[in-house]
């Protein structure tokens, strides 16, 4: 399957149905297929999941963490780890950290699809399907500006440590006090770049009239209909069945 | 101690591949005044990231006066170099000019009184006392470069890196540039200057360095 050959709004659809089971469903077994499915439409659509997965490392060990604390407080179930009356840990609330990890884990698999399409794509999906192109633009800027967030947030990091701060020693209370300083240029470096950037469409005659017209149309193709009335029979049938 | 940087045998490759420097080495003497020119993609940046610890060589070692930096933390280099970035509104923090200045030294729990002192010193140093209430990320670009130099010298740092400072300043603000380096002349603080402006390296290099495709193709003393 050729990652090009899809259109974006398939794959926005695509993304909407896992997202929406993995939130219906609550049966480890459901849950476990639903993520297997999307991890296979994933590869299947070439999205690059090991690179997601680099990228996501630190967010993934927090949502093992969240995990973990969750299945502590959750006392319902058969206790599993007890000290005298206390039960820390259940059968319970092992499950629903389960549950909770494979619920992220559709999420994430399935968004990673949309990582196959260009920004430009995305928007001219969202805009041939009617939601106003002010707002799809904004959703663009925002992807478009995430890796210069991502440098600038790298490189005040860096800069701060190099004003002879050394964050491992730094103790949690202060890290906050540290992490205040690196956020507040993020926000006003960015309040300024949107101000530019607002002035500079503005003079390039944004939204000068009311109707735009677009040089690239997506155009479904016939396996992007298929993919579309197999997903929505299948998520009928799940209804219908489960 | 041995007032020197030395990069010996460094290979470094970026992540998608590109590989800037192999087998490359410098000595730089820190009481001197050296500059770096070259055409983009040259490894300027590169060359000054790795001294600093920002990038880690695949092969090879650094050291700093004579301390490699594989056993030092970023800001323990900090400490002995200070770094002012292409673009200094990366490594501006604050809310006014004056607590941009003391706000690492305070946070170490130095003396309040004698960080104010070092702190009225740079203000009067670089021309920023009428600012030192202004909001760092409102002011000019040349004063935003200034006020991150004057921010390093707060470390002491015993050598100071600086990553094309002419860059987008007018001519006028290249003399007030010119001014601090005399300063850190004056300091006896060695610096090592990323820049394309001749006239600027003319005034100040006491060494040059011309890098193309990662290698030295020129390194001359004046």
């Amino acid at each position: 399957m050729n990652k090009s050959k899809i259109d974006p709004r398939t794959k926005l659809l695509l993304i909407l149905i896992l997202s929406t089971l993995a939130i219906i469903y609550k049966q480890l077994l459901f849950l476990s297929l639903i993520f297997i499915i999307s991890v296979l439409i994933a590869l299947l659509m070439r999205s690059n999941l090991k690179s997601i997965v680099i990228k996501l490392k630190r967010l993934l060990g927090a949502i093992f963490a969240i995990a973990l604390i969750q299945s502590f407080f959750i006392k319902a179930g058969t206790p599993i780890v007890k000290i005298g009356n206390l039960s820390l840990l259940t059968d319970f609330g092992i499950y629903k950290s389960i549950e909770f990890i494979l619920r992220l884990g559709i999420i994430i698999s399935s968004c990673s699809i949309l990582t196959t399409s260009t920004s430009r794509e995305i928007v001219q999906a969202l805009v041939q399907l009617h939601i106003p192109y002010e707002i799809a633009f904004m959703v663009s800027i925002a992807i478009r500006f995430l890796p210069v967030f991502k440098d600038e947030m790298t490189d005040m990091i860096i800069a701060i440590q190099l004003r002879g701060i050394d964050l491992k020693k730094v103790k949690i209370k202060n890290k906050i006090r540290i992490y205040r300083y690196i956020f507040l240029p993020i926000v006003t470096n960015s309040l300024i770049k949107a101000k530019e950037l607002s002035v500079a469409m503005e003079m390039r005659g944004f939204r000068a009239y009311p109707h735009r017209t677009s040089y690239n149309i997506l155009l479904m193709s016939g396996l992007d209909y298929l993919i579309v009335s197999m997903s929505l029979v299948s998520v009928a049938m799940l209804i219908i069945l489960i | 101690m041995e007032k020197y940087i030395e990069l010996n045998n460094i290979t470094y490759e970026y992540k998608n591949g590109i590989k800037v420097f192999e087998d490359f080495s410098l000595k730089i003497n820190c009481e001197e005044f050296a500059f770096i020119s070259g055409k983009n993609g040259s490894g300027k940046t590169t060359l000054t990231k790795l001294i600093m610890g920002i990038l880690k060589p695949q092969k090879g070692n650094i050291h700093i006066f004579s301390k490699d930096i594989k056993n030092l933390s970023l800001g323990q280099i900090g400490q002995e170099i200070g770094y002012v970035f292409q673009f200094p509104e990366r490594q501006l923090f604050t809310t006014s000019v004056i607590e941009e200045l003391t706000f690492p030294l305070l946070f170490k729990g130095e003396d309040k009184k004698n960080v104010l002192r070092k702190a009225e010193e740079l203000l009067d140093t670089f021309e920023l006392e009428k600012l030192r209430n202004s909001y760092p990320h409102l002011l000019s670009y040349g004063e935003k470069r200034r006020l991150a130099i004057a921010a390093v010298l707060m470390n002491e740092p015993k050598y100071l890196i600086l990553d094309e400072p002419t860059a987008s300043l007018d001519d006028s603000r290249i003399v007030i540039l010119s001014r601090t380096l005399d300063v850190l002349r004056s300091r006896n603080i060695g610096i090592l200057v990323i820049s394309h402006n001749k006239n600027f390296i003319g005034k100040h290099a006491q060494r040059i360095i011309i890098l193309e495709g990662g290698r030295i193709i020129r390194d001359e003393q004046i």
